[in-house]
């Protein structure tokens, strides 16, 4: 049976091929694929599962770039519900949360066409007076390709200024699915797929780590995902930059695939498991919660990822794509999740070096103590 | 030294081990050296196992059907109850040779018999129809080409009424050559020193030194004749425990597993934990996963130490095999909460209100009738019918309102859960069978399981004081089934339940099972923790519900079905719970209300539960309450 052959070649370091791919995510039996990909999980992180405390900052929703799957950006400035902060709200952000600061900010936005180049170089470091040590994960491969056409500049001299202003890394948004036909009919107006992998390149020339995410449950078939996924390998045997990679399900609410089902549960944790599978070179499978919800990303520690993401405060994307996820996850909560999945909660700063290591739950996994949970599931209005 | 509590029962054949321990209330002076050590309780047989199983008692005088089902005890030295050929009070009796019959009477009171006269009848390639009946019922339906199964002074009453007797130990004696054991002395674990083993030891001498006076006694207050009964004590029965008997017993246990009918224990005299033959958790999976019946003490260890792939694919091969097409099922129906007044204030509920509360309502017809068309428009077989114990609905109200929705809808009728039965039966001063038998002549079709929470009454007195007992709820599940009726089972965990008593519930659910085969599905969730909920949540998360589901699909060997939980869970875990052993979906539904009141807002229709069956790698149809197929799976 191929099943028994892929496993075969996983136990024994082989690796797997596109066809392989295929078949595991054409393969019923999900707890085989699951048990498989937690095997691989178990045998490179054990119990642990990271988590970080981190925020979002969405600074413009303004964007020139028309996606399909997207109900965030707003085409032009004056259009109602278009906003761009002013550097100082940005800042005020971080500001606010100087009781309990995050050891990394996020930033993710839309391509704006009207901002001098010197907004987003203040913006870094802004952020960086406020808080010397915070990680500044910012601006997707997307963006960065954007920076270059707009503002005339190669991928590195963009990288460049934006280093010398304080940036740490690269998030891993913007991917979506590699395909040049699907990523035509989704999003035809930003950087192809061999630019956005370039910029990458490019980062981690330059010592930059970055991550690499996934959108799917659209309109592309498992070929484009396995497709997909042998992509982010070649990339990475190529420069070894990778920290994670992040599968991302698409979710229709108010944009223009919103005839479309959201990819059920089933399916999230298939892709995450074949990931898992696939990626031998990656260290990381993310268990994005705020995609998943908090339920499923919990299923997901056991299916092939060791990361769910941070404690967030402030997402917009995927709420305005009507996610049942709350809009963040207290710091306690995580580590409960994390403790009732059987695992050991391990808080990590962007580069997965350890801040805090929580002690994994008292042995069977049934006595476990988890309070809280609707709260964490509440939906949001 | 503390008093053991041991717990025996009254049967005759029984007094000889434990009359010894007893206190005499007319001469409590005479309270003798032994009986200062323990503290004996009798009881009915059925009784004793739960008391064992629930630590209430320390040692029990356990049948070895019981014994088997529970697992892990320690079996005491040298006692027994047994018989190495005739017993005289264990018979099929008829007026026809067995092999000519149609049916056969069970009385129940003795599983141990049960199950023996199961496997003697297979054994002789026979096949009647068995069915339950109490034993006065049993002996008044011996008929042409029915017989019964009669235990206890009735078989001895009876010994030459009946022209074709089968006596049970006998025959086995002859297919196996060993003797048999009825009941034991069993110990929970490291609960019984070996200094204390010398008390049942002390007692049985005493008490074998008096079965002359056992004999006497009995015969005067039973119509027996003594000389009978005396060599019933010194013959028939045996009350030794040596190799031969374990031999015997172990022979018992291992043809009911392989019947299905018990679980594979093996006894032991040593504890349990020490035992070398205690099986590895990969044993106990796979054996599971083969349909072998599990004890209790295996089902303990599996949901505390099993892991979670091994649980899932297990209980994902028990679905496979007992449902090979690869069918899930669900059902359109609608959950109508008729009344939110309640008497029973339960801890863990946020939809009731008292007697008297503005807040409180009772549907009108006008307001049921409009939900009611919703269902037939929506394509809808059946509503779920519950409340509140409300004092000022009587029955005629049930009945009216039953006999208007079948006229007026043709709706199936799954109406009021056991708890609700109860409650009209005392507000009406009825018995269960009789309210049951008017709501069912009114066009009630099936009793849910709602209200079961766990059968363990420690929890039950601790999050829903006024409630009815485990035993009670059982009992209407038990009444309802033997009239034709079906239900569905429930497991509600997660608040002051410990894993021991959420196997216990499970094994009581199979044990009525094992009686009535009433019972369409299991359904389990945890306790929805909310505003306007009293109690704190216990054990709970994502990953102990699909455990626990795998277990129950583990343990639930004689249930067909097992249903995902989606409206409490979310569709997601829902589906995720398809491959941990559940072959339905539940019910598209269109409310929930003491769900939802505890802020759970769940909401889906057909089209997304079918995506998500298919999803999950299964063809999706549509049921009726008996988990009939209405269309062609796809």
């Amino acid at each position: 049976m191929l099943l028994d052959s892929i496993r075969e070649k996983v136990r024994s370091g082989e690796r797997l091929t596109f066809d392989d791919g295929l078949a595991l995510f054409n393969e019923p039996d999900l707890l085989a694929i699951g048990q498989l990909a937690n095997e691989v999980r178990e045998k490179r992180h054990g119990d642990r599962t990271y988590f970080n405390r981190n925020m979002r900052i969405e600074v413009t929703n303004v964007c020139v770039a028309s996606c399909l799957f997207c109900s965030f950006a707003k085409l032009e400035e004056h259009m109602p519900g278009a906003h761009t902060m002013t550097l100082e709200e940005a800042w005020k952000e971080l500001e606010d949360r100087k009781d309990d600061p995050p050891t990394e900010v996020h930033v993710v936005n839309g391509l704006h066409p009207g901002l001098p180049f010197s907004y987003y170089e203040e913006l870094l470091r802004g952020f960086k007076r406020i808080d010397p040590k915070v990680h500044l994960k910012c601006f997707t491969g997307v963006e960065i390709h954007f920076f270059a056409q707009h503002y005339k500049m190669t991928y590195r001299e963009v990288l460049e200024r934006l280093v010398a202003a304080g940036l740490d890394s690269l998030p891993g948004g913007g991917a979506e699915i590699f395909d040049e036909d699907v990523r035509k009919r989704i999003s035809h107006d930003k950087a192809t797929a061999d630019e956005y992998l370039e910029v990458h390149r490019v980062a981690h020339s330059m010592g930059l780590r970055t991550n690499i995410t996934m959108l799917y449950g659209h309109i592309e078939t498992f070929a484009h995902r396995v497709d997909h996924i042998l992509r982010v390998r070649a990339l990475q045997d190529e420069t070894n930059g990778l920290q994670a990679f992040i599968p991302l399900a698409f979710h229709p609410d108010g944009n223009g695939m919103k005839n479309l089902p959201a990819p059920t549960a089933v399916d999230d944790l298939r892709t995450l498991a074949v990931s898992r599978l696939m990626l031998d070179n990656v260290d990381h499978i993310k268990a994005y919660w705020v995609s998943l919800t908090p339920d499923v990303a919990q299923i997901a520690l056991r299916f092939g990822a060791d990361d769910i993401d941070g404690t967030i405060v402030h997402e917009t994307i995927y709420k305005a794509a009507g996610t049942r996820s709350p809009g963040a996850l207290g710091y306690d909560e995580l580590v409960r999740l994390i403790r009732e999945a059987g695992r050991t909660p391990i808080e990590r700063d962007t580069l997965y070096n350890v801040v805090r290591e929580h002690p994994k739950a008292r042995a069977p996994e049934a006595s476990m103590k988890v309070r809280d949970r609707k709260r964490a599931l509440e939906v949001l209005s | 030294m503390s008093q053991l509590r041991v717990i025996g029962v009254e049967y005759l054949n029984a007094r000889p081990l434990w009359e010894a321990f007893r206190v005499d209330p007319a001469k409590p002076e005479e309270r003798n050296a032994i009986a200062a050590d323990v503290d004996l309780r009798l009881a009915p047989p059925s009784e004793l196992a739960r008391a064992l199983a629930e630590d209430e008692a320390d040692v029990g005088l356990l049948p070895v059907a019981a014994a088997a089902t529970m697992g892990e005890l320690r079996l005491l030295r040298n006692m027994a109850i047994g018989a190495r050929g005739k017993v005289r009070s264990v018979a099929i009796v008829a007026e026809r040779p067995i092999h000519e019959l149609e049916s056969i009477a069970l009385d129940l009171s003795s599983r141990t018999s049960v199950v023996l006269a199961r496997l003697l009848l297979a054994r002789r390639k026979l096949s009647p129809k068995l069915f339950a009946a109490k034993p006065d019922a049993a002996i008044a339906g011996i008929g042409d080409r029915t017989g019964a199964l009669i235990i206890g002074d009735p078989a001895l009453l009876l010994e030459k009424r009946y022209p074709y007797r089968l006596d049970l130990a006998e025959d086995w004696f002859e297919w196996t050559g060993l003797p048999f054991v009825f009941a034991a002395w069993f110990a929970r674990p490291d609960a019984v020193s070996r200094e204390q083993e010398d008390l049942f030891r002390v007692a049985k001498q005493k008490g074998l030194a008096r079965t002359d006076q056992i004999a006497a006694e009995h015969a005067a207050r039973s119509g027996l004749a003594e000389e009978s009964l005396r060599s019933y004590l010194t013959e028939s029965i045996r009350y030794d425990l040596g190799d031969e008997e374990l031999a015997g017993l172990q022979r018992f246990w291992s043809e009911g597993a392989r019947a299905g009918l018990l679980p594979a224990s093996m006894p032991s005299f040593e504890e349990p934990r020490r035992s070398a033959s205690r099986p590895s958790l990969d044993t106990l999976l796979s054996r599971a996963a083969d349909g072998e019946r599990l004890s209790k003490a295996e089902g303990v260890r599996l949901l505390r130490e099993g892991s979670f792939f091994e649980l899932g694919l297990a209980a994902d091969a028990v679905r496979r095999r007992k449902h090979p097409k690869g069918v899930v099922t669900y059902i359109v129906d609608r959950n109508v909460n008729y009344t939110n007044v309640c008497t029973t204030s339960c801890r863990f509920c946020a939809f009731y209100r008292p007697v008297g509360h503005a807040e409180g309502y009772v549907l009108s017809r006008e307001v049921l009738g409009k939900k009611l068309q919703e269902v037939v428009d929506a394509g809808g077989v059946q509503i779920l019918l519950q409340g509140g114990l409300n004092p000022d609905l009587r029955i005629e109200w049930y009945e009216d309102l039953f006999r208007w929705i079948k006229s007026e809808y043709r709706l199936g009728l799954h109406a009021l859960s056991p708890e609700e039965i109860i409650h009209l039966s005392q507000l009406e001063s009825l018995s269960v069978r009789t309210v049951l038998e008017r709501l069912h002549a009114s066009g009630l079709d099936s009793v849910p399981g709602g209200g079961a929470e766990i059968l363990v009454d420690r929890v039950r007195r601790k999050i829903a004081k006024a409630k009815c007992t485990s035993s009670e709820w059982l009992d209407v599940m038990r009444v309802a089934h033997h009239m034709g009726l079906r239900s569905s089972a429930t497991m509600m965990y997660g608040t002051v339940d410990t894993p021991e008593e959420r196997i216990q519930h499970l094994v009581k659910v199979r044990d009525l099972q094992d009686e009535t085969g009433g019972f369409t599905a299991f359904f389990c969730w945890d306790y929805q923790h909310e505003s306007g909920t009293h109690i704190a949540p216990g054990d709970n998360g994502t990953h102990l519900y699909l455990r626990t589901q795998a277990v129950a699909r583990l343990m639930l060997d004689n249930i067909e079905h097992v249903g995902a939980s989606w409206v409490t869970q979310g569709p997601a875990v829902g589906q995720v719970a398809l491959r941990f052993g559940a072959d339905d979906f539940g019910s598209v539904m269109f409310e929930e209300n003491v769900v939802s009141s505890a802020g759970t807002t769940f909401r889906i229709g057909a089209e997304a539960i079918e995506r998500r069956i298919h999803d999950a790698g299964f063809k999706a149809t549509r049921r009726n309450v008996r988990y009939d197929w209405l269309t062609e799976p796809v």
